[in-house]
Parts: C-alpha cells; structure tokens; sequence
C-alpha cells in the first residue's frame, strides 16, 4: 500500500502531463471569404458588363 | 400676326433650343475627351471616372454629370441579376481598366492612387477582376 501511493502520483502527474490544453479564444475565428465572393460575382457579371459598354459607349468616352 | 408666322416663330425658337442643347452636350463630351487625353480625367477602379488633381467646376460638374448616367446604368443591370450596384460597377471597372486605358491615360486603382499607363504596360487588375 505505501508503495502505491507514489506510483499512483506518478501515474496521475503523468496524465496531467499528457494533457493538451484546450482554451475558447477570446476572439471569435473569423474566415474571410469576401475576396472569393466577389470574384465569383464578377464572373458571373463580366459579360455583361462588356454590354454595357458597347451598348452605352456615350456613357464611356475615351 | 398670322397663325402661319406663329407657328413658323414657334419652331425657329425650338430649332434654337435645340441647337444650344446639341452644342451643350457636345462642350461637354469635349471637355471631358481632351481631359482624359490631357490624363486629368481617368477610368477608377470602381467603374466611374475620376479627376485625378485639381479641376475646373466646369469639368467637375461633366463628371458627375456622367457618373449619374453610369450609376443609372448600373442600377438596372444589378436588379435584373440581383447583384448590388457596386458589384455591377466594379465588374465594369475591370473592363475599363483592361480595355479602355490607352497608354498615356490616368487610371485609379483601389488602393487611391492615380497611375498613368505607360508605353507596353499591361494594368496590372485588382484580385477580384477575372483575369
């Protein structure tokens, strides 16, 4: 029994030891996708924004 | 007077109208094409013209003149695809900026500063526009 207890102690500070500590951030994560959102709008759009310039060349002098 | 010389008074002040409104909107067309050629009026990145340093009202006013037309066109086209005016005019600032920069013209990029694009130079596009 008086052998247990420091084999027991080590076993337990070993646990701890193994541990990975884990904390909330105090900051929410945030994920920017703003850039690929908009890329992908624009894709979508480009065709059409050639039309509007050929169709409204008033609108774009050069 | 006789009703024949009315009439005849009633045109000859509407062709006069017209003709000040025919040379209004060439002025201004002109102003803005020899400011452009001049690089103090230049395409931006988000799809309007710019003056790039100091300007004439005159000027000034041609400009947003014309940025109103734009916006108006903008407009239409983000309802029809559900999209915001500003995508529409930033999808229309990548055109402009890819094709419609000779060498010699002021251009805006987004990040505020007026470049003038240069003998062999291809502008080199915002991220977002489709290369």
């Amino acid at each position: 029994m008086m052998k247990l207890v420091p084999l027991l102690t080590a076993a337990t500070a070993a646990l701890l030891a193994g541990c990975v500590q884990v904390s909330a951030p105090e900051k929410p994560i945030e994920i920017n996708l703003n850039i690929n959102v908009k890329q992908e709008v624009i894709v979508r759009l480009q065709k059409d924004a050639q039309d509007l310039i050929t169709s409204n060349p008033e609108l774009f002098p050069q | 007077m006789t009703r024949n010389a009315k009439i005849a008074a009633l045109i000859a002040a509407g062709l006069t109208l017209a003709g000040a409104a025919t040379y209004a909107v060439a002025q201004s067309a002109s102003l803005i094409s020899v400011a452009l050629s001049e690089g103090q009026v230049g395409e931006q990145a988000d799809g309007y013209l710019g003056i790039r340093g100091p300007s004439t009202s005159a000027l000034r006013a041609e400009v947003d003149a014309l940025n109103i037309k734009r916006r108006a066109a903008y407009t239409g086209l983000a309802e029809q695809r559900g999209v915001t005016i500003k995508d529409v005019a930033a999808a229309t600032g990548c055109e402009t900026l890819a094709k419609r920069v000779p060498v010699g013209r002021a251009y805006l990029m987004p990040d505020g500063v007026w470049r003038v694009r240069k003998a062999g130079e291809t502008i080199s596009l915002p991220g977002y526009c489709v290369s």
